[in-house]
């Protein structure tokens, strides 16, 4: 792989199968097993075939309708859904904010939360004591809420914890799924400079979300899927214009046949 | 933003500098693979790495726990105890009061029994359900996942700990009351009570690993666990003492995967002996298969928990 690509996609294939019938319990199985039945299961082509190349010091936007794929994609990169067909070759320290909330215990101050997200991204106990303070800085949240337990904080507070944690891993590739949405307007401006910091450090940076406007604004690069298809690829403002368009009116890209 | 050459050599040399400070290799490649192992060496080397993680996560889980209740570590201590005087009732009435031994004895061995059996099973039961609540975190960061099982397995040890003091405490009440019960004094056999525990711990750790994944697939298994737990007890040698088997019945107590542990332990605690070879054996025996088994069962198919959380 050349040293200028941060991540290499290779013709990737994600498949998984879920179960449509009931609830997987033991009992279910037993009872479904005496009487003869199967289970009835559907395969999901989340990511179908896509090849993608992405230099280090990107900030990649991915739009796309609910259920294109995007979020299985980026948990792909990170490494948390293997691919099932093809191959992901990621070159740099992952950070990433993809279920939105660290996950952690709600009865825990936000501190706590900080240093148990920082450890499970693998920090070291001092790494992530000495980042602490910066976190909590970042995520300016107002007076002694820091130190409250996380449920006590609102959705947008806790957005902004966990984003913090994210940004300030110093990551080599930072993945952010809807991150954005959560915090006002003034946080926002705050982590769009935090952003354009990590890129011009050539860092990489792959967002998916909703709001256009983040997308033409931040990223240099744009990529629409579609039922797990990369349909096009290129500067943000055509991309978002294009899939503008087909959510008006329904028209793909006329070389969408022939993919 | 556009690529110039000099971001690229920023880049690179970023790179290697990084190179150095971390254990995992920088480039990394995810391949297809789902019903078999994901690289094992790298595997080891970033669940040692991160466990820190697995340690702090337990304390703060149980500093979280009981957070608002002073009385929420006396419980910890107090349940097992007082179900310790529970069963003690009902095997001394059931026995008809006639045995050889002392009441003293029988309560020590059933305490000690119940309190190790108790972490082992915690382990099991705190572990096995690790995955299906861990699942924000899971869906959100790519780590060894058996590292959320170790962590249940830390908390474990951290609510064992305390239970050995009030033993201690009770036998010591209990010996001023009845000044002739044989309880042995501090000896060397009590440095195999670390091992025992040990060893112990590694197949509660297997087993919890085997369950955590079985709730994956199936989310009512941790319900079904607790019976298993529950009959699980009753064929220890808790209640019951390993001298009471005789021929081949003591097979029973190795066909048991906590038995040869419950055993030596007993043994040191209440009459001061070293373990015999065959518990040994049998611990070591256990822990090998229960780790090997389930750490096979869980990691080749860990990769499969993303998708069905």
């Amino acid at each position: 792989m050349p040293d200028d690509l941060a991540i290499r996609i290779e013709d990737l294939s994600i498949t998984y199968k879920i179960n449509v019938d009931t609830k997987r319990t033991l009992k279910n199985a037993v009872m479904r097993a005496s009487k003869g039945e199967k289970v009835r299961m559907r395969k999901v082509e989340a990511v179908k075939h896509l090849t993608l190349d992405i230099p280090h010091g990107s900030v990649v936007g991915i739009v796309g309708a609910n259920g294109a794929g995007k979020s299985t994609l980026m948990r792909s990169i990170a490494g948390i859904l293997p691919p099932s067909e093809g191959r992901i070759i990621v070159n740099g320290k992952i950070s990433t904010l993809l279920a939105l909330g660290v996950g952690f215990n709600p009865a825990l101050s936000g501190r706590d939360n900080i240093i148990l997200g920082g450890l499970a991204s693998g920090l070291s106990r001092e790494e992530i004591e000495a980042k602490t303070d910066e976190i909590a800085e970042f995520a300016a949240l107002p007076d002694g809420f820091i130190d409250m337990p996380v449920r006590t904080y609102s959705s947008g507070m806790y957005g902004r914890v966990a984003f913090s944690v994210a940004v300030n891993m110093t990551p080599d590739i930072l993945l952010l799924d809807e991150a954005l949405s959560a915090g006002d307007a003034s946080f926002k401006e705050k982590s769009f400079g935090r952003m354009r910091e990590l890129c011009a450090e050539a860092r990489t940076i792959l967002i998916v979300s909703h709001a256009l406007a983040t997308v033409t604004e931040l990223c240099d690069v744009a990529i629409w899927m579609h039922k797990g298809q990369m349909l096009a690829k290129g500067k943000p403002q055509e991309i978002v214009d294009q899939y503008l368009k087909f959510l008006d009116v329904g028209a793909l890209p006329s070389n969408f046949e022939d993919m | 933003m556009n690529l110039t050459p000099e971001r690229w050599q920023n880049a690179a040399v970023a790179n290697t500098q990084k190179q150095d400070e971390s254990f995992i290799p920088l480039i990394q490649v995810f391949e297809p693979h789902r019903a078999s192992l994901p690289p094992l060496i790298p595997y080891v080397k970033e669940f040692w790495r991160r466990r820190t993680f697995a340690i702090e996560l337990a304390r703060f889980t149980d500093k979280a726990e009981y957070l608002g209740s002073k009385l929420g570590k006396v419980w910890l201590v107090l349940n097992p105890l007082l179900l310790a005087f529970v069963y003690f009732m009902l095997v001394t009435v059931i026995r008809g009061g006639g045995t050889s031994k002392n009441g003293l004895t029988t309560l020590a061995h059933i305490l000690i029994g119940l309190f190790t059996f108790s972490f082992a099973s915690s382990c099991i039961s705190a572990g096995a359900t690790s995955i299906t609540t861990g699942g924000r975190l899971i869906l959100n960061q790519a780590f060894p996942r058996a590292l959320l099982p170790f962590s249940s397995s830390i908390s474990a040890f951290y609510q064992y700990l305390p239970t050995i003091p009030v033993y201690l405490a009770v036998i010591i009440i209990g010996k001023i009351f009845y000044p002739k019960t044989q309880i042995p004094t501090l000896s060397w056999a009590f440095l195999w009570v670390p091992v025992i525990v040990a060893l112990l711990a590694v197949t509660a750790f297997g087993l919890a690993l085997i369950f955590a994944t079985m709730n994956v697939y199936f989310r009512d298994t941790n319900k079904l666990l607790s019976y298993i737990t529950r009959i699980w007890l009753y064929a220890s040698p808790v209640l019951w003492l390993p001298e009471m088997l005789h021929g081949w019945h003591r097979a029973f107590l190795y066909v048991n995967p906590l038995g040869p542990a419950l055993a030596a332990n007993s043994s040191i605690w209440i009459e001061g002996k070293s373990p015999t070879t065959s518990e040994l054996i049998g611990c070591l025996v256990w822990a090998v298969i229960a780790l090997v088994f389930g750490g096979y069962f869980f990691t080749s198919r860990e990769r499969d928990f993303a998708v069905r959380i």
